[in-house]
C-alpha cells in the first residue's frame, strides 16, 4: 500500500493510467457534499439554540471543520485511496482493534447522517404533499436512493455538478432575499448580535455549534475519488480547503439572511425553517411559487447529500468483507451491475431500522426530534474520528514524505483538535440519550464482526461464475 | 486487427478473453490491449474477481491486477499486448478506447442473464454494443449444468 502512495505514477497514455476527476470536479463533489447536509434541515435548531447572532455558530463551525479538512488533505495527498479515515488510522497506529473501531464509527456515522437526511427529505415534501405520512416518505426516500444506486445513475459525474448547482442556487435564493430586504432598509441589525438564551454566550454559541455541526461534514467523503483525481496534490487541499471556505460564507450570509428576515421564534419552531425566509413574501414575486422552487431545490440538495452516504456505505462494508473483518456476503457483486448489492441492500435496511425505530420512540411519547437525534449521533462519531485524523496527521509527520504533499499548518491543527473535542464534549453533554443510538450502531458493527468469526470462511464468498460453466472455455 | 478485451473484474470476462484466444488466429491480430474501467463515484469503482489477490483499499491496484490476470491469457500467444486502466463510465470509456486505437473488435462479457438483464436496460454491454465503431464480441455464460 505504501508504494501506491510514494511512486509517483505518470498519467501518460503509455503507462496505461488514465484519471477522471478534474479539480473543479472534486471541488463542487466537496462543495455538494457539504452544503446539502444539515442547513436546509437544522437551521431552526441553531437559531433556538443561540438566538440571532446564530450565524456566529455557523462561523465557529465551519472553522473547526475548514482545519479539520486540513489535516484530511495532508493525509489524502499522502495516501491517496479511497479508504479515508480507516486508512489513515491504520497506517499511524497499526492497531486492528482501532481501526475496526473507526470504520464501523465510520460506517455509523454514515447510516445515521443518511436517517437524519431522509427524515429533513419528509418534512420539505410536506411542503409539496402533506397527505403522506413522514415516515412513509422517508422509507420510500432511501428505498429510491438504493435502486439509483444499484442502477448506477449516480455515477454520473454530470449529474453531480448539477445537482451541486441546484443546490448552491436554493442558498442564493436566500441571500437575495437577504439583501433585498436589507436594501429596503427594513432590516433591524441588532438582531445579529442577539444572544437571547439565557446563561452564558459563549455556552449558547457553543450549543449552536454542536448543533450546526452536521451542516459541515460531509467533506471526509471526498476521499472516495482520491485515487481517479488529477493531480492530486494541488486538487485536494484546494478543494477541501477552499470549499470548506465557500460553504462557510454561504452559511454564514445565509444565516444572517434568515435572523434579518424572520423572526427567531419562527425560524426555531419551524420544520423546515429556510422556507420561512421564503414565505416571509419580500421578494415581489409569487410567495406560492417561489416556495413550491425552493421547496424542489432543498429536497435535490438534500437528495444529493443521501447519495453519497449511500454510496460510501456499501463501499465500507465491501472493503471489510475483503479483510475478512465482516461477512463475505457484503463483497458479493452483482453480476451485470458490478455494483455490491448485498452490502447497498443491508443499508437500506440499516437506515430504514433507524427511522422505524426513531418513529416508535416518537409514538411512544418519547419527545423525540429524530431529524435532530441522528444528527448528534453522526456528529460524535465525526468529532471523534476528525480528532483522531488530526491526531494521525501529527503523529504521521516525517513518514511517507513527498515534496508534492500537502502539508496543513500544525498551531491550526492543535487548534482544530481541541475545537473537535470541545464540540464532542457539549453535543454529549447536551444530548446524553445519543450515546445509545451510538451503541445500537457500534452493536450492528460488533455483531457482523462475531458472525464472521463464527460463521466465516477464509477467502470471500462466491466466485461467479464457474469458469467450467462458460461456454467456449 | 487491434482487438480490445474489455474487463470489469469479473470471471466472465476472463472467460470472453480465452473465448477469443480459442478461435482468434493470432497472425491476423496486430494487438491487443486488455482495458479496464474504474468508475470514481460508484460504491465499488472495481472489484476484481479474478486475480486471486487480496484487495488493500486500492481501486487502482484491484484493476491492475485483474487487467494482469486477463493480459496473461495472451502471453506466448503472438500480437503485442497492452494493458490499460481508464476512468469514468464502462461503456464510454470501452468506445473511447476503441476509437482511439482503431480497433477491429471489442470482446466484452456480459453478465448473469437473470432477470435483472432483461428487466434493466443499460448494462454496459448492451450500450458498447449500441454506440461501438467496430464489431463487438459479447461472450455470455453458458447456462448452468447440472453436475
Amino acid at each position: 500500500m505504501a508504494d501506491t502512495a510514494t511512486t509517483p505514477r505518470t498519467d501518460a497514455d503509455d503507462s496505461g493510467l488514465k484519471r477522471s476527476i478534474t479539480g473543479a470536479q472534486l471541488f463542487f463533489y466537496t462543495l455538494g457534499d457539504v452544503l446539502g447536509s444539515g442547513i436546509y434541515v437544522l437551521i431552526g435548531l441553531v437559531a433556538a439554540a443561540v438566538g440571532g447572532a446564530f450565524w456566529i455558530a455557523f462561523a465557529a463551525g465551519v472553522t473547526v471543520a475548514a482545519i479539520t479538512g486540513s489535516a484530511y488533505a495532508e493525509l489524502v495527498t499522502k495516501y491517496p485511496q479511497a479508504a479515508g479515515s480507516s486508512l489513515y488510522v491504520q497506517k499511524a497506529f497499526g492497531s486492528r482493534p482501532l481501526t475496526f473501531l473507526v470504520t464501523v464509527s465510520f460506517l455509523a456515522a454514515s447510516f445515521a447522517a443518511t436517517g437524519s437526511l431522509a427524515t429533513g427529505f419528509a418534512s420539505y415534501f410536506s411542503e409539496l404533499w402533506a397527505a403522506p405520512p413522514a415516515l412513509l416518505v422517508s422509507l420510500v426516500f432511501v428505498a429510491f436512493l438504493v435502486v439509483v444506486n444499484f442502477i448506477g445513475i449516480t455515477e454520473s459525474v454530470v449529474m453531480n455538478m448539477l445537482m451541486t448547482f441546484v443546490e448552491v442556487s436554493g442558498l442564493i435564493i436566500i441571500m437575495v432575499i437577504g439583501i433585498w430586504y436589507v436594501a429596503e432598509g427594513k432590516a433591524d441589525f441588532g438582531t445579529l448580535g442577539d444572544i437571547s438564551v439565557s446563561g452564558n454566550p459563549a455556552l449558547a454559541v457553543l450549543a449552536g455549534v454542536a448543533l450546526s455541526f452536521f451542516a459541515m461534514t460531509g467533506f471526509e467523503n471526498t476521499a472516495n475519488v482520491a485515487e481517479e483525481t488529477i493531480d492530486p496534490y494541488k486538487a485536494f487541499p484546494r478543494s477541501m480547503i477552499g470549499g470548506m471556505a465557500v460553504a462557510g460564507l454561504v452559511y454564514v450570509l445565509v444565516s444572517m439572511a434568515a435572523a434579518l428576515t424572520v423572526p427567531v421564534d419562527t425560524l426555531a419552531e419551524s420544520e423546515a425553517a429556510l422556507l420561512e425566509v421564503v414565505k416571509a413574501g419580500i421578494l415581489p414575486i409569487s410567495t406560492d411559487f417561489m416556495t413550491k422552487l425552493f421547496t424542489i431545490i432543498a429536497l435535490i440538495a438534500i437528495t444529493n447529500t443521501t447519495l453519497v452516504t449511500l454510496v460510501t456505505q456499501p463501499r465500507i462494508l465491501y472493503g471489510m468483507a475483503r479483510e475478512d473483518v465482516v461477512p463475505g456476503v457484503f463483497a458479493r457483486i452483482h453480476a451485470t451491475r458490478r455494483s455490491p448489492w448485498v452490502g447497498l441492500l443491508f443499508s437500506g435496511l440499516v437506515v430504514a431500522g433507524l427511522l422505524v425505530t426513531g418513529y416508535a420512540v416518537s409514538a411512544a411519547g418519547g419527545g423525540l426530534d429524530l431529524v435532530n437525534r441522528l444528527a448528534t449521533v453522526t456528529v460524535v462519531f465525526l468529532l471523534a474520528i476528525y480528532a483522531l485524523v488530526i491526531v494521525t496527521c501529527l503523529k504521521l509527520r516525517g513518514h511517507d514524505e513527498d515534496d508534492r504533499a500537502f502539508r496543513a499548518n500544525t498551531p491550526l491543527l492543535v487548534l482544530g483538535l481541541l475545537g473537535n473535542l470541545a464540540i464532542l464534549y457539549y453535543a454529549v453533554y447536551d444530548d446524553p440519550h445519543s450515546l445509545w443510538w451510538c451503541a445500537g450502531l457500534l452493536a450492528i458493527g460488533v455483531v457482523l464482526f462475531v458472525v464472521e468469526q463464527v460463521f466465516g470462511s477464509k477467502g470471500t464468498g462466491e466466485k461467479t461464475p464457474d469458469l467450467d460453466d462458460v461456454k467456449g472455455v | 486487427m487491434h482487438v480490445i478485451v474489455a474487463t470489469d473484474g469479473s470471471r466472465q470476462s476472463l472467460a470472453a478473453a480465452k473465448h477469443l484466444k480459442s478461435f482468434a488466429d493470432p497472425t491476423k491480430v496486430t494487438q491487443v490491449s486488455v482495458v479496464a474501467v474504474v468508475r470514481p463515484l460508484a460504491s465499488v469503482a472495481f472489484a476484481d474477481d479474478v486475480s486471486g489477490r487480496d484487495y488493500d483499499g486500492s481501486f487502482r491496484d484491484a484493476a491492475q491486477s485483474a487487467v494482469d490476470t486477463i493480459a496473461a491469457v495472451f502471453d506466448g500467444w503472438g500480437p503485442k499486448v497492452n494493458k490499460r486502466i481508464r476512468s469514468g463510465s464502462a461503456a464510454n470509456e470501452i468506445i473511447k478506447a476503441a476509437k482511439q486505437y482503431d480497433a477491429g473488435l471489442i470482446v466484452v462479457a456480459a453478465g448473469g442473464g437473470g432477470l435483472s438483464d432483461a428487466v434493466l436496460v443499460g448494462s454496459t454491454a448492451q450500450r458498447v454494443q449500441h454506440y461501438a465503431p467496430c464489431p463487438v464480441l459479447v461472450v455470455r455464460p453458458a447456462p448452468r449444468r447440472k453436475k
